[in-house]
């Protein structure tokens, strides 16, 4: 239903987006996730046809966004990072607008303005102005107008933002709901309501899509990185050193739990290692004393992380410190 | 079909906006205030028209038989005019640059509506707006007229008042244009201020010129026309130079509307 290939958009001598690459096929909700900055909004505004890209393509039910711009805007409902709306209009007024100048038919209309309140409970504030509207009502008015005349394609910019956490919930239904009749494509940066809601997440950074796949699996390749949280008295650095050498830990990150003589340490292990009786052991045999120890799991949060945080190669003396982009190849998914 | 019914949901918008608007009630009060007052000292004060006819009369210099309303409708729509520059900044501001800083012009670059035709739209409501700004003029006028003897014919205050209209179309026009450029309502009145301070001098500047530059400056100069029109010269020239303007707005709209789309960050 979208694909997108090669897409790119520069301003001026800065891309934006480089090379974005995927596609969401009909009745799916795809999940789009990545810092600030990362270039969502573009992406979402150049499906949408509201900026030209400046090069790549992309095709929304069938249509080129860009050649065919009219046929692709009759099928979308797009809302945007702040929703369109006139603050002078009323709900019912401002969706009756949308509606027309999105052709729905005049004996659609009532109809479909009508389910569109009602799927956004929006039920009690159809005769207020909408300058008037608190930030979750304004947020559920822009929602109403994407839907109210029944696109194929949805394509939503962080479509939670500044709403309270029932709000959250019910759109989370409310998108949950309208998938499979609907394509969606939501941008977020809340990672729970990813796992819930979308069928596929695509990460993005720093302008390049560097994992496209479903939620689960991408934890599933993180699944081999278990840990352990460990809570220890009488912390030392020869214990983390110890804990370094033991063949299965990658990484052991210290935390001194304050007001206390106890440490945390967050251990994290390789591939589908699992050295918890050596760690337990060293601990022991240092002299530390053991007071708790769990595996740990990794979350969409690690994933996210993960995959759009630059790794920093330690400083020395004499090398200057360089930034690399240090996403690891291994969870680079090709789509 | 849908673009009319596309162009009919955009001027519904627009026209409905207006009167919702504080701004326009205020442009509209003070229309009202300032266009009655010039009535009123046209036709009834002692230096308008009626007493300078009863003067001229009693005084017993031969004069030519004097069409009262006719000379009347001459100077109050010529003020008229001069005030209708005035307050078309005020209307026009909005027109695009309200939809800039809210944002909806993202909803509007979205749907499936051409540039062109939001643009046609926002003019017809506007100049709506416009009109129903002159109805109590007319019925002003209306009034004053019945008394008239000579009767007056109705084509002349007709010819008179369409082209008021269409000044006023021609400046709406230029004016959404300038409105489509700036995020600012404030700077796109201003713009519009300097445009029609433009065409003013260059109507003058080219009445002090000799020929050629003369005519050349009247052909295209807004006001004379709108003067042609009012004295009842009904020639289709000045339709077309009225027509003209009205669509060089609607095109420069359009053009700068979608050259925003190569600009946006």
């Amino acid at each position: 239903m979208i694909e997108v290939e090669h897409l790119s958009k520069s301003y001026g001598p800065h891309p934006a987006i480089e090379d974005v690459f995927f596609t969401v096929e009909p009745g799916e909700i795809l999940g789009f996730l990545g810092p600030n900055g990362a270039g969502k909004t573009t992406t979402m505004r150049i499906l949408s046809g509201y900026l030209p890209a400046s090069s790549g393509t992309a095709r929304v039910a069938g249509y080129d966004v860009h050649t065919q711009s009219m046929a692709v805007r009759q099928r979308i409902g797009y809302l945007p990072e702040n929703p369109p709306l006139y603050n002078e209009m009323t709900v019912l007024g401002y969706l009756h607008f949308v509606a027309r100048i999105k052709g729905v038919s005049a004996g659609d209309r009532r109809k479909q303005v009508d389910l569109a309140i009602q799927q956004c409970n929006l039920e009690t504030e159809t005769q207020t102005l909408i300058g008037r509207l608190s930030k979750g009502f304004r947020q559920r008015v822009g929602l109403a107008q994407a839907i109210v005349h029944n696109p194929p394609v949805i394509i939503l910019d962080e479509p939670t933002v500044g709403l309270d956490p029932r709000q959250i919930m019910e759109v989370r239904k409310l998108i949950k709901g309208l998938a499979g009749n609907h394509t969606i494509i939501l941008s977020t940066h809340i990672l729970p309501e990813v796992s819930m809601t979308c069928d596929r997440v695509a990460i993005i950074n720093h302008g390049r899509i560097v994992a496209t796949d479903a939620p689960d699996t991408l934890m599933e390749e993180l699944i081999g990185r278990l840990g352990y949280g460990v809570e220890i008295g009488g912390m030392s650095q020869l214990l983390t050193q110890k804990l370094m050498a033991i063949s299965g830990v990658r990484e052991v990150q210290v935390e001194d739990i304050p007001d206390s003589a106890r440490t945390r340490l967050q251990i994290t292990c390789h591939g589908e290692t699992e050295p918890g009786s050596a760690i337990a052991n060293a601990i022991i045999k240092s002299g530390c004393q053991l007071h708790e120890m769990r595996r740990t799991r990794p979350t969409l949060e690690d994933v996210f992380l993960e995959l759009t945080t630059e790794e920093e190669p330690l400083p020395t003396v004499d090398t200057p410190i360089d930034k690399v982009d240090g996403d690891d190849p291994e969870l680079i998914v090709d789509p | 079909m849908t673009l009319l019914a596309n162009i009919f949901a955009i001027f519904r918008k627009e026209l409905q906006s207006y009167f919702l608007s504080p701004l326009a009630y205020v442009v509209a009060g003070l229309f009202w205030l300032l266009s009655g007052i010039v009535f009123v000292y046209l036709l009834l004060s002692p230096n308008g028209i009626i007493q300078e006819v009863a003067i001229g009369e009693q005084s017993g210099i031969p004069m030519p038989p004097v069409d009262v309303a006719y000379i009347f409708l001459l100077r109050y729509l010529g003020i008229i005019g001069s005030l209708t520059s005035f307050i078309v900044p005020m209307l026009s501001m909005g027109l695009y640059a309200e939809e800039r800083k809210n944002g909806t012009l993202e909803l509007l670059a979205t749907s499936p509506i051409t540039n062109w035709a939001v643009a046609l739209g926002k003019l017809l409501g506007v100049l709506m707006f416009y009109i129903t700004l002159l109805i109590p003029m007319l019925v002003l006028e209306l009034v004053a007229f019945a008394a008239a003897d000579p009767p007056v014919p109705p084509a002349v205050p007709l010819v008179a008042h369409l082209g008021l209209i269409l000044l006023a179309a021609a400046l709406l026009s230029l004016g959404m244009f300038l409105s489509s450029l700036t995020q600012s309502n404030i700077i796109a009145a201003i713009l519009t201020f300097a445009l029609v301070l433009l065409l003013a001098i260059m109507d003058l500047v080219g009445r002090q010129l000799g020929q050629p530059y003369e005519g050349a400056i009247a052909h295209i100069s807004l006001i004379k026309h709108y003067e042609n029109l009012v004295q009842g010269v009904f020639d289709s020239s000045s339709l077309f130079v009225f027509a003209s303007y009205i669509i060089l707005g609607i095109f420069l709209t359009a053009q700068s509307i979608e050259i925003l789309r190569f600009q946006r960050s």
